[in-house]
C-alpha cells in the first residue's frame, strides 16, 4: 500500500530538512559542496545580537497582540452580528470572507496601492488636508502598521466563520431560556454564548498564533521587509538573510528558532488548552 | 395572585400562515390549565406568546389585567420548563437554578438562601455540583423545574416537559408535578399531546385543532360530553367508537337504524338537525356484554369477531354493517370468538355528532334527568 | 421597542462601515485598470472618467499571463491528485488495517503539521536542488504534497472512521480484497470529504509563493504568484497597469470560491470545531 511511499515522501521532504537545519545552522556555508567551516553556535550568537532579528522577533509578537486584542473580537462582534441565517447575513458572510481566499501577495499588492503615497489614499488624504505626501509604507514608524492593518483586512473573515460555526450550534431553546431569566441581549452573549463557543474560540486563537508566527507572502509585496528592516517577520527575515545571500547555515539558524517557537507552542497550547475537549 | 387572559388572540406567520385563530381563555388565579391536542394544533405556539419568546400578530394577552404584549419575558413575571430542559451545559446544576438571580443582582448570601430549599424539595441537594451531561433525564428535568420555581413566579408555564422521559418516570414525574402545583397554588398552564398527563394534572382542559379552540372544560366534562367529534375521539383509550347511522323520528321519538338494527333513542336530539345521517359515538368501555347495572340498556346484536385478554379486561371487536366496534368488559365474563351475542348499550353514555359540523346533537336521557352524573 | 430599532440600524452601519473597509480595495483594484495612469492619481477609487480598456488588454497582450495561469493549474493539479490518492490511500490504512504500532506513525504525520514550511526551507531548497528538481515543476509539487499531507491524513482518517464498520465486514464477506473496498467502496462514499480537502489544497496551492518563489528560475514555469510580483517589478509606478494585472489574476479565485464556498466553509468550520 501506499503507507510507505507517503512515510517515504513525508520523511525527506519534511522531517529530514528539520533534522537538517539544525546540522547546517552549525555551521557557515554557501550551500555548495559540502558544509566545511564549523562555526558552533556562533550563527545563533549573531542571529541574537542583530537588530534586524530583534525586530523581527518583536514585530511577531506584535501582530500576535493585534490578532489577539483586534482582529479576533472584530471577528466575534461580527459574527455575533450575523450568525443568524438570513439572505442579507449569508451576503455579508461572504463579503467578509472574501479577502481570506485571495492570495497573500495579490493582497499584499492591491494594499500596496492603497498605502502608496502618490496613488493611494494616503494620497487622496494628503492632497485633501494640503500637506506633504506621506509614504506610509517608507516610515519606519508606520510601515508596520499599515501590515498590521492589511493582516486584519485579510483574516478576520476566517475567524468569523469559526466563530459562526460555533454560534450556529448554540441551541436556541437556551438563549430562550436565559430571556426568560432575564438576561439582556448582553448577557446572553456573556454568559451563554462565549462560553458555549469556547472551543471555537480557543482554535481561532490556535490558528491566528500559527499564522503569525509564518507571515511571509504578505509582507514582500508591501514593503519586502524594510525601510530599515523596521517590517520583517521571522520568515521574511529568513528569507532575506539566508536564502537571497545563500547563508545557509545562518538561515537555517533562523529556521530552527521558528521550528522551536512553532513546536512549542503547538505543544503547550494543545496539552493545556485544548486539553479539555472530548 | 395571577389571572390570566387571552383576548382575540391571533399568530401569523409570513407566508400567511395562521397558526393560531381567535384564540380567547380566561384562567383564574392557582388553576392549572392545560393545553391539548395533536402537533401543530398551536398550543405551543400559543403558550410561548403568553411567555413573550413569540410575537403576538393580533389580541392582547393579560397577566393580572395588565397587557403584557409589548414587556419582555422577565418582566411578565412567568418561568418556563421548556421540553428540553434548556439547561446551560457549562453550568452546575446549582448555577443553573441560581442563574436567574444572578442575573437580578441578588448577593451570594440571598441566592444560597433561595436555592437550597427548591434544591431540597426537588430532592436536587446531593447533585447540586454535577453539571447536567452528568444527570439521567429525570434529574435534568427536575432541575429544569427547579430553575422555575427558584424565580417564584406568577405564571408557571410548561412546554410538553415529560416527553423526552420514558413512560415509568413519566408517570412519577407527573405525580410530582401534581403535588407540587398542590403545594405552591401557582397559575400553571402545561401545553401537551398526551391526553393522559391532560387528564390526571388539570384543573381545565383546553383541546386545540389547527389554531382553533374545540372546547374547554373540566375533564370530566371533556370525557363524558365532549361537544364534538374531535374532542370525542382525541379523549379515551381505547378510542370511542364512531358508528354511521340513519336518524329518523316515529310518531315523536327519535330512533336510529344502525345497518338495520333499530333503537330507540330516550334522549333528545338537537333541533336543528336536519339531516336523516349522523354519527353515533360510543365508548368500548360502555358498550357492555351483560345489562346488569344498566338501566335503560339499548341492546344490539353481533357476532364477537376477534377477543384479546388483557389481563383485568377483555377487549373484543365486532361488525355492525360497515363499522367494526371495539368493546371493553371486564375479564371475568365468558365469551367466545365467532359467538353471536347481544351488546347492551348505556344510553346515559351516548353520544351522536352531525356528520356536517361535527358538533354533538344529542343529550341522553340521564344527563337530562340527573344534575350530575358521577 | 424604540431601542431594539436603534440597534438594529447601528449594527447595519457598522456592518456596511466593515463591507465598506473590505471592498474598497477590491473595487479600486478593478476598476484602476480602466484608468490612465494620471486619472488614477486623481482619482483612485471612483468609477474611471474615460473607459481606459487597453491596460487590460495588454495584460493579455503577450499571452504570458496564460502561461503563468497554465503552470498554476498544472502543479495546483497534480498537487491536489497526488495529495487525495496518496493522503486516502494513507489514512485508509491508519482507519482500518490496525497494525502495530501504528498510532506512532500517525502521530508522526501530525508532528509535520505544527510547524511551517518556512522553518525548514532552506535545507528542503538544498534537497531539491541535490534531487535534481530545481527548477521544475515537480519540484514545487512534491513538497506541497508533502507538507500537506498531515493535514489531509487527519481529515480523512476521521471521515473514514465515521463510515459503519459493518461496510468493510459485509465486503469482506463478499470477498472483496482491500484495495478493492478502497476503490469500490470507501472513495465514492468520501466524494464530500475529497471535495473539501482538494479545495484546500488547490486553494493553497494556487496561493503559494515562497515555495516557487525559491524553486523555479526559468520565468516560463513562473506560477501566476510569480509572476505577478515580476509584473511589478517590470512597471513599478504603473498602478493602473498593475491593478489591471492583479484583477485578472484574482478573479479566477472568486470564480471559484463563489463554487465552491459550501466546500471551503464546511471544511473549514466542520474540522476546526470540531477539533
Amino acid at each position: 500500500m501506499f503507507l510507505p511511499l507517503a512515510l517515504l515522501l513525508f520523511t525527506i521532504f519534511v522531517i529530514l530538512p528539520i533534522g537538517e537545519a539544525g546540522y547546517y545552522s552549525l555551521f557557515r556555508w554557501n550551500g555548495y559542496g559540502e558544509p566545511s567551516k564549523w562555526v558552533e553556535f556562533s550563527n545563533y550568537v549573531r542571529l541574537f545580537k542583530h537588530g534586524a532579528f530583534d525586530t523581527a522577533v518583536w514585530n511577531t509578537f506584535k501582530i500576535i497582540l493585534v490578532s489577539l486584542v483586534i482582529q479576533l473580537p472584530l471577528a466575534l462582534i461580527i459574527a455575533l452580528s450575523i450568525y443568524k441565517k438570513s439572505w442579507t447575513n449569508s451576503l455579508f458572510r461572504l463579503i467578509f470572507f472574501l479577502p481570506y481566499i485571495l492570495a497573500e501577495v495579490a493582497a499584499g499588492l492591491i494594499w500596496r496601492f492603497v498605502f502608496d503615497g502618490d496613488y493611494g489614499v494616503i494620497a487622496r488624504f494628503t492632497e485633501a488636508l494640503n500637506t506633504d505626501t506621506w509614504y506610509l509604507l517608507a516610515d519606519k514608524n508606520w510601515a508596520f502598521v499599515a501590515i498590521l492593518v492589511v493582516l486584519v483586512w485579510k483574516y478576520f473573515g476566517f475567524h468569523m466563520m469559526i466563530y459562526i460555526a460555533a454560534l450556529q450550534g448554540v441551541p436556541k431553546d437556551l438563549i430562550e431560556a436565559s430571556k426568560l431569566d432575564g438576561a439582556s441581549r448582553f448577557q446572553a452573549i456573556w454568559y451563554v454564548k462565549i462560553p458555549l463557543i469556547m472551543s471555537g474560540i480557543t482554535i481561532s486563537i490556535f490558528f491566528s498564533i500559527l499564522g503569525a508566527l509564518q507571515t511571509f507572502d504578505l509582507i514582500m509585496p508591501l514593503t519586502g521587509g524594510g525601510p530599515s528592516n523596521s517590517t520583517h517577520t521571522l520568515v521574511s527575515y529568513l528569507y532575506t538573510f539566508g536564502i537571497t545571500r545563500m547563508n545557509v547555515g545562518f538561515g537555517s539558524a533562523v529556521g530552527v528558532v521558528l521550528f522551536i517557537c512553532c513546536v512549542i507552542f503547538a505543544f503547550t497550547y494543545q496539552s493545556t488548552i485544548m486539553k479539555d475537549k472530548k | 395572585m395571577a389571572s390570566v387572559e387571552f383576548k382575540h388572540i391571533e399568530k401569523i406567520y409570513p407566508g400567511n400562515v395562521h397558526t393560531v385563530k381567535d384564540f380567547n381563555l380566561k384562567i383564574n388565579d392557582g388553576e392549572f390549565i392545560v393545553f391539548l391536542g395533536p402537533s401543530g394544533c398551536g398550543k405551543s405556539t400559543t403558550l410561548r406568546m403568553l411567555a413573550g419568546l413569540e410575537d403576538i400578530s393580533g389580541g392582547e394577552i393579560l397577566i393580572n389585567d395588565k397587557v403584557v404584549n409589548d414587556l419582555e419575558p422577565i418582566e411578565r413575571d412567568i418561568a418556563m420548563v421548556f421540553q428540553s430542559y434548556a439547561l446551560y451545559p457549562h453550568m452546575t446544576v446549582y448555577q443553573n437554578i441560581a442563574f436567574a438571580l444572578r442575573l437580578a443582582g441578588l448577593s451570594k448570601a440571598e441566592i444560597e438562601k433561595k436555592v437550597r430549599p427548591v434544591a431540597d424539595m426537588l430532592e436536587l441537594t446531593p447533585l447540586l455540583d454535577r453539571k447536567p451531561k452528568a444527570l439521567s433525564g429525570g434529574q435534568r428535568q427536575r432541575v429544569a423545574m427547579g430553575r422555575a420555581m427558584v424565580r417564584t413566579p406568577e405564571v408557571f408555564l410548561f412546554d410538553e416537559p415529560l416527553s423526552n422521559l420514558d413512560a415509568k418516570l413519566r408517570n412519577s414525574m407527573r405525580t410530582e408535578i401534581k403535588i407540587l402545583h398542590k403545594k405552591m397554588k401557582k397559575t400553571t398552564i402545561y401545553v401537551t399531546h398526551d391526553q393522559v398527563e391532560a387528564m390526571t394534572l388539570a384543573d381545565r382542559i383546553v383541546i386545540l385543532r389547527d389554531g382553533k379552540v374545540e372546547q374547554v372544560g373540566t375533564p370530566s366534562e371533556i370525557y363524558h360530553s365532549p361537544a364534538n367529534k374531535f374532542v370525542a375521539g382525541f379523549i379515551g383509550s381505547p378510542a370511542m367508537n364512531f358508528i354511521p347511522i340513519e336518524l329518523a323520528k316515529d310518531e315523536g321519538c327519535w330512533f336510529v337504524d344502525i345497518s338495520g338494527q333499530k333503537l330507540n333513542l330516550l334522549g333528545d336530539v338537537d333541533d336543528n338537525q336536519t339531516a336523516t345521517k349522523a354519527t353515533l359515538g360510543i365508548r368500548p368501555c360502555d358498550i357492555h356484554i351483560t345489562p346488569d347495572l344498566l338501566t335503560n340498556p339499548l341492546v344490539i346484536k353481533g357476532k364477537v369477531e376477534n377477543l384479546e385478554l388483557l389481563g383485568s379486561t377483555i377487549q373484543l371487536t365486532s361488525r355492525l354493517g360497515d363499522s367494526q366496534i371495539a368493546i371493553e368488559a371486564p375479564s371475568s365474563h365468558v365469551v367466545n370468538e365467532d359467538e353471536v351475542i347481544n351488546f347492551y348499550i348505556d344510553e346515559s353514555r351516548l353520544q351522536m355528532f352531525s356528520d356536517q359540523s361535527g358538533l354533538s346533537i344529542y343529550k341522553p336521557k340521564a344527563v337530562l334527568e340527573s344534575v350530575t352524573d358521577q | 421597542m424604540f431601542a431594539m430599532r436603534k440597534i438594529r440600524w447601528g449594527k447595519y452601519i457598522f456592518l456596511m462601515l466593515v463591507a465598506g473597509f473590505v471592498l474598497v480595495p477590491m473595487f479600486a483594484t478593478v476598476l484602476g485598470g480602466f484608468k490612465s495612469l494620471g486619472e488614477l492619481r486623481t482619482n483612485p477609487f471612483g468609477l474611471p472618467d474615460v473607459w481606459e480598456f487597453e491596460y487590460y488588454a495588454q495584460v493579455f497582450a503577450d499571452g504570458s499571463i496564460w502561461l503563468l495561469m497554465k503552470n498554476s493549474l498544472i502543479i495546483a493539479f497534480f498537487s491536489v491528485l497526488l495529495t487525495l490518492i496518496i493522503g486516502t490511500m494513507t489514512a485508509f490504512t491508519f482507519s482500518h488495517i490496525k497494525f502495530a504500532g501504528y498510532k506512532y506513525i500517525y502521530n508522526y504525520f501530525l508532528i509535520g503539521m505544527m510547524f511551517p514550511a518556512a522553518a525548514a526551507i532552506l535545507p528542503l531548497f538544498l534537497k531539491i536542488r541535490d534531487l535534481g528538481l530545481l527548477d521544475s515543476l515537480s519540484g514545487v509539487v512534491i513538497p506541497q504534497v508533502a507538507f500537506g499531507l498531515g493535514f489531509s491524513i487527519l481529515l480523512f482518517r476521521s471521515f473514514f472512521e465515521q463510515l459503519p464498520s459493518e461496510l468493510f465486514d459485509a465486503a469482506r464477506v463478499d470477498g472483496c480484497s482491500y484495495i478493492k473496498f478502497y476503490w469500490h467502496v470507501i472513495l465514492p462514499l468520501s466524494t464530500p470529504i475529497l471535495a473539501t480537502v482538494g479545495v484546500f489544497v488547490l486553494v493553497a496551492s494556487w496561493n503559494n509563493y515562497l515555495l516557487p518563489l525559491l524553486v523555479l528560475n526559468t520565468e516560463q514555469q513562473y506560477p501566476w504568484t510569480l509572476g505577478i510580483m515580476q509584473y511589478r517589478g517590470e512597471y513599478g509606478i504603473e498602478w493602473n497597469r498593475i491593478l489591471a494585472y492583479v484583477t485578472v489574476t484574482i478573479t479566477p479565485a472568486i470564480v471559484f470560491f463563489l463554487f465552491a464556498q459550501k466546500y471551503i466553509v464546511e471544511g473549514l468550520t466542520g474540522g476546526a470545531v470540531k477539533g
